[in-house]
């Protein structure tokens, strides 16, 4: 028999390319990527208006908010090349695993997004002059924020059987999680009672987190461990589900 | 490792959906392609081709039964069958944004294969299904044909063991559809396996070994084309206009079909002289064809009505 990979195919395989296909599939959409920070935009304005002494905060949540806005377009993303392309049956009746696939469209999006993330996370830097473990930190933030927001979004994609459907959905999620809770304001100023919730929230974890290591707020102990741990189980939890759901959904029932 | 490149036994699909009733798409198929084959399913809308393709090609788990590909079960070790497939998707799409040369090159890279072969099976796929003009044009920019071209490029491109090809040449024109066919042989020529569907019955007679028609989820017929040809019991078809009304008098030369007012008799080539005779002295006209897959398909599909 022959064949282009003899043998058990590797975790993988042509992850890397996949990754780049979806990076130039969508790296065409300049507008798409310059609106992808109006909400963010709108709300520094706000926190500048209102006070600007947060406008640091508020940078760094701009952040956090972005990589999490990316799970929305993962979401839409998968759902439109599956829906209108059968893009999932031509890869995945292949030697590409489910999971590569997931990931390749999810980096992709990320590659793809980034840009303007980077030059928020770097005007952040300046304006609150971040240490070099800082800078660190609000790395591996963003990047625990990212793996939660991919693998939502991922897993909500297979749900659909149109997207029309997903329109009206997808952003009010994506926003509502990142807009509401203080992931562009300190969290100090957001309910003790309720801060268990928004703790358990990645965008909002992750910028209590942030809040604290620069000395924004001094929330208890407790809260910050909540919001680390948190952070790092739900990510790994959400990474994992979101794998045995890509090998899950591979195959329709 | 056999020498049976597919084999399904039992083949059940049952669609559940919330709020409509279930659909049983396959109610038992059973059928066997051999190494190197390329073999058709035919079928009316519905029958169920697509979801016996998306089954075998790991896509769609079944409700019951089994099917193999180079001996692997495929529901229960997807994983070891994929490597060896390659599926060209009922309706799907070239990325938009993607040129024809950066679809079928970016495929090939993410199946694994290095930039070096990658580059050069694309190419020779590009320039066989005639796309050399638009490949450096973005498929948005290409007409329906011309996407469906590049879909097929991309997957002939793979040369995998294993092609499974869903209305491959839907929208293309003859020149199109006869390079398709022609990439086809080649690559059965060397061993791959094929299995499409198709609506166009001049297609499967012409690149197809072997033919399977479905209707409503079960195998009805299997065999050559030349095979179903001869069951329609006859090998030239003589259509009369205005001949249905005289239709008693060519009852004895074989089936007649009566279309409105004409009549299409299904005759063996002896008897043709004395039936031209019997249509002269009733003063009909009469063309003479042989007969096709076409009436061979009507002939088998239209009895599976008839007994509804
Ligand atoms: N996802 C689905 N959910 C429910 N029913 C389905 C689904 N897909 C197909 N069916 C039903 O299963 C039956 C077989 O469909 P299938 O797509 O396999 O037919 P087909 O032979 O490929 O037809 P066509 O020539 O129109 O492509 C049809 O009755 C169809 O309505
Ligand atoms: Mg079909």
């Amino acid at each position: 028999m022959r064949s282009e990979s003899v043998g058990w195919p590797r975790p993988f395989q042509g992850l890397t390319a996949f990754l780049w296909t979806e990076v130039l599939v969508q790296a065409h959409e300049e507008l798409a990527m310059a609106t992808s920070m109006v909400v963010q935009g709108v709300l520094l304005v706000f926190v500048w208006i209102l006070d600007p002494t947060l406008i640091g905060v508020a940078l760094l949540g701009a952040v956090l908010f972005s990589m999490f806005t990316m799970g929305q377009r993962v979401l839409n993303e998968a759902a439109y090349l599956r829906i209108d392309h059968k893009a999932n049956e031509l890869y995945l009746a292949g030697p590409l695993t489910a999971e590569g696939y997931f990931l390749g469209l999810s980096a992709g999006v990320m590659i793809v997004y980034l840009p303007p993330v980077v030059i928020v996370g770097i005007l952040a830097g300046l304006v609150v002059h971040l240490t070099l473990v800082e800078v660190g930190l609000l790395i591996v933030l963003a990047f625990g924020v990212w793996v939660c927001a991919a693998s939502i979004g991922y897993i909500f994609s297979t749900a659909f059987r149109e997207n029309r459907a997903i329109w009206a959905y997808s952003s009010l999620f994506f926003n509502v999680f990142g807009v509401l809770p203080p992931v562009f304001y300190p969290l100090t100023k957001f309910p003790v009672a309720l801060r268990p919730i928004v703790l358990l929230m990645p965008p909002s974890a992750a910028a209590a987190i942030l809040q604290t290591a620069i000395g924004a707020v001094r929330p208890p102990a407790g809260e910050i461990t909540l919001a680390a741990v948190g952070l790092v189980v739900e990510a790994v939890l959400l990474f994992a589900l979101a794998v045995y759901w890509a090998r899950r959904t591979a195959r329709e029932r | 490792m056999t020498d049976l490149a597919l084999r399904s036994v039992g083949l059940r699909k049952t669609y559940r959906t919330k709020g409509s009733p279930p659909v049983e798409a396959l109610a038992g198929v059973t059928l066997e392609v051999r190494s190197g084959e390329r073999v058709a399913l035919l079928g009316r809308n519905g029958a169920g081709k697509t979801t016996f393709l998306r089954i075998a090609s790991t896509l769609l788990r079944p409700t019951a039964g089994a099917v193999e590909i180079f001996g692997v079960d495929v529901d229960q070790h997807p994983e070891r069958v994929r490597p060896y497939i390659a599926v060209v998707p009922q309706e799907g799409k070239p990325f938009f944004h993607l040129t024809p040369r950066e679809q079928v090159y970016t495929y090939l890279r993410a199946r694994g294969l290095s930039r070096e072969t990658g580059k050069a099976r694309a190419e020779a796929a590009l320039e066989a299904m005639g796309l050399t003009d638009f490949a450096d044009r973005l498929a948005i920019t290409l007409s329906g044909g011309q996407r469906q071209r590049t879909m097929v490029a991309t997957v002939l491109a793979t040369e995998a063991p294993f092609l499974f090809l869903d209305e491959p040449t839907i929208g293309m024109d003859p020149f199109a559809r006869r390079s398709v066919w022609a990439s086809l042989r080649a690559l059965s020529r060397r061993g791959s396996t094929i299995m499409l569907t198709t609506h166009y019955l001049d297609e499967a007679d012409e690149l197809s070994e072997r033919l399977y028609i479905i209707d409503r989820g079960v195998v009805r017929v299997s065999g050559t084309s030349e095979e179903l040809k001869r069951s329609v019991g006859g090998t030239l078809k003589v259509h009369m206009p205005g001949g249905a009304a005289e239709i008693e008098r060519f009852r004895s030369f074989g089936r007649c079909v009566p279309d409105g007012t004409g009549l299409t008799v299904i005759a063996a080539p002896e008897r043709l002289g004395e039936l031209m005779g019997v249509a002269v002295a009733a003063h009909l006209t009469a063309t003479v064809g042989p007969v096709t897959l076409e009436e061979a398909f009507l002939n088998v599909v239209g009895r599976s009505i008839d007994e509804e």
